[in-house]
This record gives C-alpha cells, structure tokens and sequence, in this order.
C-alpha cells in the first residue's frame, strides 16, 4: 500500500523494502476527505501534511496540528507524505503518532469485514509496529475538538531543521475539565503517554521534573542512556510549561 | 568598481551561472551515449575478510566481473619516497581479501541501475571474517591481524617533526597545558556523487572516460600505467563537476574498472554512485586523533609544543599522493603562524580496515587549528589573559616576514594581529558582552570564539618534495589561442567545479590583452583540448592557472604590438594593446583584423612573424613553498546547558589573501569554506564500531549544514599583495573550512566557561557537550 | 510495465514505465531532461525537486507510475515564468551558486516559497530552504537573492 510514499519509497530505493506489488491508494477520494461534527473533525488517511499546514482541513486542536505540519520535515515531502502513512509506518521519531496520541484522537481502520476504531494511544505498538492488522488500511482518523480554553505545549528538539526528532514532546491541558495528557516520542517504542505527569499539569502542579522521572522509571521496555533520558526530561518540562505559562 | 573595468580586481559576474541557471549544465550523468550499460558493484559487507568464493549465479554469466575477468587491471600503487613509507597494492576489485566495508569485489553490468543492483545482490561471496583494525591509537604497532600481512604493523609511516629543543621549553614552562582532541572522521560530500561514463571512440582510436573528477591529466596518467595504455589512447573529460573538495582529487578503483569494462566490452558503461555508496566508499576525510602538551610563560608567550599526532588512514593510500602527507601537514601547521621556538610532534598514520582517508578543504590544517587554537584559549585562561591577547602576543609581526614557524611554514607576508582585532570588530564585541552580562531569558550561555591561521597556498616543487610525493603538482599550463575573428579561447588544466574560474581566467587574460572578457572562452576539464595540468586543490587554481593564462596572454599581446606596428607602419615601442587594439601615434587596428591577418592574410605579417596567434605558458609562483593566506574566524554561540544544543548566532571573517582577481567569487569561497568547517565543527562524523562498520549510511543521520542552522557570514577583507605571484594574488579556496571547528570550539568553551566545560572534539554534538558539562561538575565537587 | 499518461512542462506524455522507476528517472533518462539532480535519493539533499501539480515533490521519492495524469514542471519547463526570470536574474548578480547542482531545485523552491508568501524575512527564507542542501555557497548569497527577488515581485505586482 503506497501513500505518499515519502517513506516507502526511500527505503525501497535504499533496499530495505523491496514489494512484490504496491497499491497506490493516494488518490482514492474516501481516503482525502474531511469531515467534522460538533465533536470531532475527521482527517481522511491521504491527507497530506501540507494540507494540514496551509490550514485547508478545519483545525480541531486549536492551531497544534497545523504547528506540527509546519515543522515537520520539509515543504517537498510535505505535499505528499500523509497523515495516514505517518501513523502506518510509526517510526519512533515521528510527530504524528505522539501528537494524535495527546489529543485523544481515535484510528478508524478499515478492512473487509468493516471499520474497527482503535484508540491512538494503543494503535502503535512498537518501533515499526502497529495493531494493524494484514488486511486493513487506515482510512481516517477522528481527532476530538479541544475546547475553548484549552491548551497546548509543542516541542521538538533537532539540531537540523526537518530532521528526525531528538526528543519530542507533547502536551494539551484541559483546566476547565481537570484534564491533561503528556506525550512523549522518540521513546524507542509507542509514544509514551506519562501519566504522573498528566495528572500534575491537570491540577497545575509544580514538580514536574520528579513527575516526569518516576513516569519514565516505570515505563516498561524502555531503555534509555542517561543522554536521552535527560532529554526527554527537558524536552518535557518545557513542553509543560508553554501550557502552563 | 566601474562597469568597464572587467579585468583583475573587477567583480565580473559568472559566465557558469547561464547554464545552471537553466538546468543545462552537463553533469557525468547528464550525458547520453546510445546503448549505454550501467554498472553496479558487489561490495564487501565486511571490515576485515578473506574471500573464499565468489558465487556467480549461472544465468549471469558474462554480467559479473572480477578481478580474473578483466586481466588488464593492475593494482594500484602509490609511490612515496619519505622514508620508511608502506605502500600497500590496491587491487580495483578484490582479490584474496577485502579490507573495509564497502570495498569492492566485483562489477555488474545490466541495462539499468536498478538492474545492475539487484544482479550485484544476487552475486554469493564466501568470507571468512578476521578481526578489524579499528583503533589506531591501541593498533599501530601490531593486531592480530595486521591490515596488511607483510607490514608486521599497522603503520602507512611515522615521523618526528622537530625544531627547537623541546626539554628547555619545558623546563622553562611557568605554565603547561596539556589537552586530548580529536577530529572524527567524515566525508567530503559533494552534492554531486562521484560518476564515471567510458566508451571506446574507434575514429580516434581513444578510450574515453567522463568522470567527476578535480584531476582529469592525473586520471589519465594512472590510467595509463594501470592498464598499459598510451596516454594518447585515452581521454579524460571532466565536464561539470557538482562539487569536489578534495576527495574527487583522487583516483578510485571504480574509474579504473569502468575503463577496463569499457575496452573489453565495447560498448558504452556507466557508474553512476549514489548517496548510500558515496558516503561508505568515497574517501573518507579527517579523522585524527591528537594529544599535545603546550609550555608557556606567565604572559601567556608560547615556550613550545609537544605533540603527538595519529591519522587514522583507512585500509589503503589514494592515489597519487597516498595518506602519507596528511598527518605531515598537520605536524607542519600546528604551531600555527606564531613565533613558537621549541617544537617536537611525532606523528602516525595508521592503517585500519576502513574507508581510505583522503583530502578534503583544509587536509591537516583544520585540525592542526583546531588544536593550536584551542591551546592558546587554554593557556590565555591559565594566566589570565584574553585569548586575542595571547594571540596578539604569539602572532607573527610583519616585520619579521618572512618568517619560517618552527613547523616549518614560511609565511611570506601580513598583518595577523590586525586580522584578530578587525574580526573582533566585525562580531561587535561590545554588544556581545552586554548580551552575555544580562544573560538570556532562556537560560542558554552566550559565548564568543576566535581562531586564527595561516593557510598555504599554491605551493609547488619544494613544499612536495619535503613530502616525499612522487608527484609535484608545481606548475599549471595554459594554451591561449586568438581565433580568425579576434575571439579568445584559453585552454587550461586546471578544473573548474564551482569556482567560477571560467570567468576568473578570462578576466586575467582581459587584463594583459585589454580584450573584453566577454569575448575569451575558457576550456578545462578535457585532456583532449588542454595542455598538461594537475587540476584543481590546494587552493592552487588562481595563483598557478591564472599566472600561465597572464605569461600566454602577455606573449600573445606582444606578438599582436608586433603585427599591429607593422601594420600601423610605425615601431613597436610606440603602439600599446587595449581596448580590444593596437593603437600607434597614426590611427589603430583592432585585434580581429590582425587575427585575419595573421591566419587568412598571412601576407600581411611582418618578416620573422610567423601565422597563428597561439601561446603555451606554465607558470609557478617565484617561491615554492608556498604563499600564505591568513584569517581570523570569529563565532558566537549560544548553548542550551540543559540539552547541550549549540546554536550558532553569528560569524566572522577577517582575512587577507592578497590582490582579488575576483572579489565576489572569492567572497563566496570563504562563506561556502565557512558552512563546511561548520558541518565538521557541530555536524559531521562516520562513527565506526568494534566490528569496523560505520554507523551512518544516509543524509538522514549524516547531517549536512542547512541554511536554517547558518547564520550570515561577515566578512572583512585585509590586503597584502605578496611578492612572490602575477598581481600579488595568494590561492584562498580552502581557507574557510579551516578555522571554524577553532573558533566555535572556542566560543563554546567562553559559553560554559562558568562550568568550566569544555569540548575538544569534532563534531560539537549535544552529547558531547552534555558529557562535557557532567565531567566538570564531576571535576569541581572534587575539589 | 504500467502505462502512463502525464503532462510534462505542458506536453503531453503517455509511456510504458516499470513500476519502481522514479519520477527523476523518467526524467531524466526518458526524457532526457537533465536539469532535476539526483543528490541522495532519500529525500533529504532536496536537489531532485520539480512541481507536481504545481506542489514542491522530490522527485526520487514519487514514482513514474504515481505521476498517471499529473502535471509536472521541471527547471526545463518555466519558461516565460516571471518569478524564475527574476530569481535567475538575482541568484546571478548575487553569485547565489557556484557548481550548480543544486540550483535548478534551489531556483524551484525558492519560488514556491515566494507565491506562498513566505519570503518575507531572512530567517523565513532560511526555514523554507531547509529542505535543499547547497554544500558550495554557504547559503548566504542564496538567502540575499530570494530577498531581493521578493522584493522586485513585489513591488511590480503593487497589489498581489
């Protein structure tokens, strides 16, 4: 299955992915549309990033989404790379995965015995790896409105723009309903949701460097150098306190 | 600079910018030769193997080459007469065994690319995998298995490079400072990859190979050798070329198969490398590994330097000039342009089984900058000066020009100190400290850094010979031809890969002929159309190119007063050639009706002037050691303690290279040398690990510099015309990449200066500084 | 083989193309059109880039058969177009290149970010080349002759 093929098609051209057969589904009309109801905006698969970033899809996140798109890789590879792929292929170091996941947004798969909705914060499952299963496309993803009076903090920390993250970290607080999530990726897996820390940027708490630690303490499978780990700290202190300021 | 002054000194717009501008540049993958065959290699996955077999499958007989299909090919060899030199023989496609990853072992032909690789996948090697050499430092003397059997070690050569006496500089030393560093290995990186294109022209009885090459005559005198060829038999065209640096200055075992393929195929083949392959297998660049002790006096006055130097060189020497110059190069550049009188550097080169190390802007002296520099930073902190002060205090004076630096470096002209204080002017020092006293709302650490050098330049038969090279570039040549019409073609060979000497050369000879240069084409690149040349490096190109085209064109010049006398009917002393003629007391001629005379009217000429208006000159400098470009850099920083991210805010350079042929192009040189040093000062390595891969294969982990990282670079021009070339003009291509990875190393140690942080390795990377930060805290709760 | 139709600077072109050639291999090769650069053909150096439906696309990331009815401009291709005539006009008197391999994608870029008004500063203009890698300038000149070339459309086009 090609999309945008701004993956695909560099790792076929390095010989790391050689198909026997590619189905280009980047132009099938269901898989570009946008929809939206008063609780959540629906982003077709095939949606490129540059769609996001020119602002032509009605922006549930209040102006995160297009902050990210903006910011991800480059212009060219924008115009073609898709939502849908991103999250298909979910490299550690992408955006999208962690982004969606902090939002709350949900994956609407399709296969043939019909659509199946998986959360974001479960869809991947490992570097490369997703609950996907062989038959199934990702066909839209359902992103929830943020409310009026909603927050969020973005950042992603690479010494070069438009290269692969070094740490990223996502953060969307919802004060007026005592709700926060905190994301990380470039966590050698799924994106990490740190849950400690959630909580504390919910009820507008302070410690956030110790919160953020114990959540990436108790992170199950994860190995971080200490380099890294640090990083991960910063990059999520800093996120928390664009919300918090 | 008025629109009519279109000679040395004018900043004539580029003749190159025409085509590129319109995508009609002529790159080696831009020519098309019907029933072309492309060429993939078989490359070993191994650091360190011995081959067992090598499995052709059936059905591609015929498709797969190695070395026993193609028996013309011989093993490159590298001569060097220092002694105690190794040369290793290269075979083109391995043989018995390989010797870094990458290296290769056989050729694939098939209609395309694509093709070519799958059939190089299918092609089964049987190895037996040996341990690598991968530490010079722990290997040089011996491993277990040597990279090369007969050596009994791993040494290309060493050396002691000595003046002075060392023992009295540290007896006398009130102050000692003794530092690690280390300049990781990387690559060159040209945009355009390396490519070669070979046919046999049957008219011209000639193999003929299109090649990204900065040394097309070279190319073809290793040719030559190698496969027992008359030079006459092959040609070698250069035609645009997307970049060089230094590591397409070199021979590779890929243009030797493709000529060979070429000759026995008898039909056109083509080797068109990509990203993946460049990175592994073109030369490899840098990589040294330093550690010296500098001896001072209380005011920060340099006593003397001990130093020892390893280049890790890889599994064989590149052709012509092998390894052995690099780590000499260094030795010779280390003391930099200070007075220092007591020096001793013993310095390696070590095999190891990985890529061959080759020449990439700068050579040594990046890396002998970087750690001069960042001593004089260390010893200005010892005694409690300013850097620039013990600079200042150190530099060569111009009255003590010429001055030799007991490394060995004659500098022949120019003010450094004055090159410190006008950088320092350029980055606004006042303003930088405000901003570092009222500190950032972010919390990053400001900090400012300088590095000053002397580069040589144009140096030819002595600088060479001390070398031990066996071949001296010491010369360029230039052909210049004055066509029937009064149109100038210059035929050179040297070769123009973005330096814009198309324009420069012709405003040279615009200059001595007082032709426009709008009317004199120049030719480089071809062996067929230009007379013998070594191409260009070495920041060479202007000073030795431009001197052949200035004495061709002064002997046409004379030869048209000459013919133009006679025509005019009045005396030689009295006409002078400008403006496109020869003008006498009673009237002028202009160039194209002496051109029509001198080869369709040759009844015209005067008695003893014989038809054709056509010169060959060579030129060298009057000295052969060289003439010394010099700068001082100049970055600010701003480093994120937290994450050990390093932005860079500004940049300086204050330089002098003598008279300007063409200031914009020259200008550009600096700021595109600058952006490289940047890339090997925060960005650029090819880790290797214990088992000798390297741990980066694309640009998407080898980061190249990008105009969001790049601040604009300042610049300020000095001007010592030196005495030594045609109008004063000192070479200055390489300069740029010189001093940065000195001046931002600098700047970040002023930035974490209250940590006493401090990083001196290359490149700069948040991990580095992070480690950096962690061993000084370490450091200080000791104390 | 896969048949495709596309139009390439405003011809039409129908061909038979294997699946895994690239766009700039067609180009390049089928075309004969030599001026889209293959730099590193994972998407990074930026050098391949050419309009595809009129949307900055790298080139060695799309594949010929993808291309089926779409329109792709190339260096080739921009003929008589105001924005590239200036800009070819500033990068010259600027020296914005010297090999010039990268300029044919750097030339394509820059004007795209122009008409998406993204031009307006230096550090805008040095965000939007991020994705094309010049390793002989130094960028500086690159980023002086976009500015200029900004400013020159705009102030002929008083109401754009």
């Amino acid at each position: 299955m090609i999309a945008g093929g701004q993956s695909l098609v560099a790792m076929m051209n390095l010989r790391v992915a050689s198909p026997g057969l590619l189905v280009d589904i980047s132009r099938l009309p269901e898989l570009s549309s946008i929809s939206e109801n008063s609780d959540a905006v629906s982003i077709g698969a095939c949606v490129t990033h540059a769609a996001v970033e020119d602002g032509q899809i009605v922006d549930p996140s209040r102006g995160l989404m297009r902050r990210v798109a903006a910011t991800l890789a480059y212009r060219a590879i924008r115009t073609r790379g898709t939502i849908g792929g991103s999250l298909a292929l979910s490299d550690p170091a992408a955006e999208w995965p962690a982004v969606l996941t902090a939002l709350d947004a949900e994956i609407v798969a399709r296969g043939p015995v019909g659509r199946r909705s998986i959360k974001c914060a479960e869809f991947t499952t490992g570097v490369y790896e997703t609950n996907l299963v062989a038959d199934e496309i990702i066909e839209s993803i359902r992103v929830p409105k943020l409310p009026a009076g909603a927050r969020w903090g973005y950042l992603k920390l690479s010494r070069k723009s438009g290269e692969f993250a070094n740490a990223l970290a996502v953060v969307v607080a919802d004060h007026a309903r005592d709700h926060s999530r905190v994301v990380l990726g470039v966590a050698n897996g799924a994106p990490l949701v740190l849950e400690d820390t959630s909580r504390l940027v919910a009820g507008r708490g302070r410690d956030v460097r110790l919160a953020v630690a114990a959540d990436l303490d108790r992170a199950a499978g994860r190995h971080f150098d200490e380099f890294q780990r640090n990083l991960h700290v910063v990059a999520a202190m800093r996120a928390v306190q664009q919300v918090l300021q | 600079m008025p629109d009519d002054v279109r000679g040395v000194g004018a900043s004539l717009l580029r003749k190159e910018d025409e085509r590129h501008l319109h995508g009609r540049g002529q790159f080696v993958a831009d020519v098309k030769l019907p029933g072309t065959i492309d060429v993939a290699f078989v490359r070993s996955p191994h650091a360190h193997a011995r081959i067992r077999s090598i499995l052709v499958p059936p059905e591609a007989r015929g498709r797969v080459f190695t070395t026993a299909d193609l028996p013309r090919v011989k093993p490159i060899r590298v001569t060097s007469h220092s002694t105690g030199a190794k040369s290793p023989p290269w075979p083109p496609l391995a043989t018995d065994k390989v010797r870094y990853v990458g290296e290769a072992i056989a050729a694939c032909i098939a209609p395309s690319r694509g093709e070519a690789e799958d059939l190089a996948a299918a092609v089964a090697v049987d190895f037996e995998v040996l341990e690598p050499v991968v530490d010079p430092v722990r290997d040089m003397r011996g491993s277990r298995y040597p990279v090369h059997e007969n050596w009994g070690d791993n040494l290309y050569i060493e050396h002691v490079l000595a003046g002075g006496d060392i023992e009295v500089a540290a007896r006398a030393a009130e102050v000692t400072v003794t530092r690690d560093f280390r300049m990781q290995r990387q690559s060159g990186a040209p945009l355009e990859c390396r490519g070669v294109l070979a046919y046999r022209d049957h008219r011209l009885d000639e193999v003929v190979l299109y090649a990204s090459t900065q040394t097309p005559h070279t190319l073809r005198v290793a040719l030559a050798e190698i496969l027992d060829l008359e030079e006459r038999r092959i040609r070698v065209v250069a035609p645009d070329v997307g970049g060089g640096f230094g590591p397409k200055a070199r021979l590779y075992p890929e243009e030797i198969i493709l000529a060979a393929l070429a000759l026995q195929l008898d039909h056109p083949v083509r080797w068109i490398e990509d990203r993946d392959e460049h990175l592994l297998t073109a030369a490899h660049t840098r990589d040294h590994h330093y550690k010296v002790t500098a001896y001072a006096d209380r005011q920060g006055r340099i006593l003397g330097i001990d130093a020892e130097i390893v280049v890790d060189a890889g599994a064989y020497g590149l052709w012509p000039q092998g390894p052995y110059h690099e780590a000499g190069m260094v030795a010779r550049a280390l003391p930099g342009p200070y007075t220092i009188p007591n020096y001793r550097a013993k310095h390696y080169t070590v095999a190891t089984n990985k890529t061959p190390l080759g020449p990439y802007r700068g050579v040594g002296r990046p890396g002998a900058c970087f750690v001069i520099e960042r001593l004089v930073d260390e010893i200005a902190r010892a005694v409690g000066r300013e850097p620039n002060e013990v600079r200042a205090a150190n530099l060569v004076r111009p009255e003590q020009m010429p001055f030799t630096t007991v490394g060995g470096m004659r500098l022949d002209s120019g003010n450094y100190a004055e090159s410190v204080r006008l950088c320092a002017e350029l980055l606004d020092m006042p303003a930088i400290r405000l901003r570092k006293q009222r500190g950032e709302p972010d919390g990053r650490q400001i900090g400012v850094g300088f590095a000053t050098f002397a580069e040589q330049t144009a140096h030819g038969a002595a600088e060479f010979a001390a070398r031990g090279a066996a071949i001296i570039p010491g010369f360029e040549s230039c052909t210049a031809r004055i066509l029937t019409d009064g149109s100038v073609v210059l035929m050179v060979g040297i070769q123009s890969h973005g330096q814009g000497l198309e324009t420069a050369l012709s405003q040279v000879a615009a200059e001595e002929l007082g032709i426009d240069a709008a009317r004199i084409s120049v030719r480089h690149g071809d062996t067929e159309s230009t007379a013998f040349g070594f191409g260009t490096f070495a920041s060479r190109s202007m000073v030795m190119s431009g001197g052949a085209v200035a004495r061709a064109s002064r002997i046409l010049r004379d030869k048209l007063c000459r013919i133009g006398a006679h025509l005019l009917q009045c005396d030689v002393a009295d006409v002078r050639c400008a403006d496109g003629m020869v003008s006498g007391p009673q009237g002028s001629v202009t160039i194209a009706e002496m051109a029509k005379v001198a080869h369709l009217r040759m009844d015209g000429l005067p008695q003893g002037v014989d038809p054709l208006l056509d010169a060959t000159a060579t030129y060298e400098p009057a000295i052969s050691t060289g003439v010394y470009s010099y700068a001082t850099h100049g970055a600010v920083v701003a480093v994120d303690p937290e994450t050990g991210f390093v932005e860079l805010l500004d940049y300086a350079v204050a330089e002098d290279c003598g008279t300007m042929v063409n200031p914009m192009l020259v200008e550009g040189q600096i700021r595109g040398g600058v952006v490289q040093g940047i890339g090997t000062a925060l960005y650029e390595e090819i880790p290797y690990d214990e088992a000798g891969q390297p741990l980066v294969g694309t640009l998407a982990d080898y980061l190249l510099p990008g105009a969001a990282e790049m601040p604009a670079i300042k610049i300020g021009h000095l001007h010592t015309p030196t005495p030594h070339t045609e109008y004063g003009m000192k070479g200055m291509g390489e300069g740029g990449a010189v001093a940065p990875p000195a001046a931002i190393a600098n700047a970040v140690r002023d930035a974490l200066s209250g940590l006493g942080a401090e990083v001196n390795e290359t490149p700069i990377t948040p991990r580095r500084v992070i480690a950096a930060i962690r061993k000084a805290r370490a450091a200080a709760s000791k104390t | 083989m896969t048949a495709v139709r596309f139009q390439i600077n405003g011809v039409a072109i129908a061909d038979d193309v294997p699946p895994r050639l690239s766009l700039a291999d067609f180009l390049r090769e089928r075309r004969n059109l030599t001026g889209t650069h293959l730099g590193c053909e994972h998407g990074v150096c930026g050098a391949c880039t050419v309009l595809v439906d009129g949307e900055p696309t790298r080139s060695c990331l799309m594949l010929a058969v993808a291309c089926d009815e779409r329109d792709i401009t190339t260096i080739e291709g921009f003929a008589g177009d105001r924005v590239i005539e200036t800009l070819r006009r500033n990068f010259h008197r600027h020296h914005a290149l010297q090999c010039g391999y990268c300029t044919p994608a750097m030339l394509i870029t820059a004007r795209d970010l122009i008409r998406r008004r993204r031009a307006g500063s230096e550090r805008e203009i040095r965000d939007g080349l991020a994705g094309n890698i010049c390793r002989c300038t130094g960028y500086t000149n690159i980023v002086t002759a976009i500015a200029a070339t900004a400013e020159d459309i705009a102030r002929e086009t008083p109401n754009a």
